[in-house]
């Protein structure tokens, strides 16, 4: 029991471990969009500037129970308008509430980790800009055992790692922002990397597609989609250059011209607001990663 | 009751993978199914003319981009309802790996036959620029290819 104890307490960063840092709201607005925020905490129907509105409250339906998306609009009572800058950062590095207490993984903060602190502050500044939303979001419906939040400290301890794996030989600026990118703020392994019986992406799998987790919102629970593998491999994308990755993510339609639909709509929706450089590095990224093919099953 | 629970769980991670494993020779609705798909392929050809010279891949050609152009707006405008029967979505039994289309598409009606409505409006401009030169064609892409999403987006899986 003292094991459990002490392998779950929480871990937040110091207030003296916060930079100077004058938030930059067009930085900030940047990292909004390639953080996909509007995608779960906006309404799900969200257009245009509605998608600014995050007043939470989307159902996720997983195997491990519903996740009910928080507000994190600016409203002091019910969003996230009384956080201070550190409060932010805990809650997107450590996953830890202001009162310290574990959020659940379904907010991808394994991958936000990986931001900067100014990053950080530069987004926690933008959000501050939005209009407020007084919804109160419910509370998760969990089977029993994953209600127990205390046991995330546990688990954090073997997923929540901040290492980055390197880059090919040799390395280039665009490379190091693509990686940056997906692995960070984008959290595409949040979705196309497998995940263990424990949640916890497979690492040597990254981004080799997965089943997903999340049923779409309106659809059943027995309507679970597959993933697709975006490595190099040929169950990935190995057949699409560079330039149909980066005009994929600006335009919707992949090299057939199919459109994208479901969840990764309004993924490539977020991906389009960001500059082609950024979309550019994406794919150059995606391009370098290890080629993995997808699990036979 | 922890057991049936176990054995739940158990059944849903076994049963996941199975899920696009193999495609069944014959379900339900198959005949209406495999037309709504091929309706879309001829959606998919004509738009990949028109994206290929968008992105340069292929030199403009004002009369095969406006045949292009003008093929997609009849199709939006074609009469398909027979290839939606109520119950042919993606949650059906049997029907998973056939389709992907959500079973909102229907129980959120008429939402998208306004979406349906939305690309044909994108379609009569695209149709009657395309023919008019490379600039007009491209910057016209995005709002036919958001009239594409306009129904992807929310009555159709991610899966691609």
């Amino acid at each position: 029991m003292s094991v459990f104890y002490i392998g779950s307490i929480p871990n937040p960063i110091k207030r003296d471990e916060l930079p100077e840092h004058r938030g930059d709201t067009q930085n900030g607005e940047l990292m909004f969009w390639a953080g996909g925020c509007a995608s779960c905490h906006a309404q799900v129907d969200a257009d245009g500037d509605e998608q600014l509105l995050l007043s939470g409250g989307l159902e996720m339906l997983t195997p491990f129970g519903i996740f009910v998306v928080p507000n994190i609009s600016p409203d002091t009572e019910f969003g996230i308008g009384a956080w201070t800058n550190l409060n932010f950062v805990n809650a997107m590095t450590r996953g830890l509430s202001p009162d310290n207490k574990h959020y659940y993984p379904a907010f991808p903060y394994t991958n936000y980790q990986h931001m900067t602190l100014e990053d950080l502050l530069d987004l926690k500044a933008f959000l501050d800009t939005l209009p407020s939303s007084s919804d109160d979001a419910a509370d998760h419906q969990l089977a029993f055992h994953y209600s127990i939040r205390r046991g995330l400290g546990l688990w954090k301890r073997k997923y929540l790692k901040r290492e980055m794996p390197a880059l090919n030989d040799p390395s280039t600026p665009e490379l190091e922002r693509g990686r940056y990118l997906v692995r960070g703020p984008a959290h595409c392994g949040a979705c196309h990397t497998p995940r263990d019986s424990f949640g916890g992406v497979i690492a040597n799998k990254f981004l080799a597609g997965a089943e997903s987790l999340e049923i779409e919102p309106g659809a059943n629970m027995d309507s679970a989609s597959r993933i697709p593998n975006i490595t190099p491999h040929e169950d990935g994308i190995s057949s699409w250059s560079e330039s149909d990755i980066a005009y994929s993510l600006e335009s919707g339609f992949n090299p057939d011209f199919d459109s994208f639909g479901g969840s990764m709509v309004h993924v490539q929706e977020n991906m389009a607001q960001l500059p082609s450089e950024d979309r550019a590095a994406i794919a150059a990224y995606l391009k370098s990663i290890p080629a993995i093919p997808s699990d036979q099953n | 009751m922890k057991k049936s629970f176990l054995a739940a769980v158990i059944a849903l991670a076994v049963a996941a993978p199975a899920y696009f494993a193999f495609a069944a020779d014959d379900f339900a609705f198959k005949s209406q199914i495999e037309g709504r798909q091929a309706f879309m392929q001829l959606y998919r050809f004509n738009i990949s003319i028109l994206g290929g010279m968008a992105r340069g891949d292929v030199e403009y050609d004002a009369a095969a981009a406006s045949a292009a152009a003008n093929n997609l707006l009849v199709a939006s405008k074609m009469d398909n309802g027979a290839m939606w029967p109520m119950g042919s979505h993606t949650e059906a039994p049997g029907l998973a790996d056939v389709t992907a289309a959500k079973e909102t598409a229907w129980s959120s009606y008429p939402n998208i036959a306004e979406k349906g409505k939305d690309l044909t409006e994108a379609l009569t401009t695209m149709a009657a620029v395309a023919g008019d030169g490379l600039e007009p064609l491209r910057s016209n892409m995005g709002a036919v290819g958001n009239g594409c999403k306009g129904c992807h987006k929310n009555y159709r899986l991610s899966r691609d």
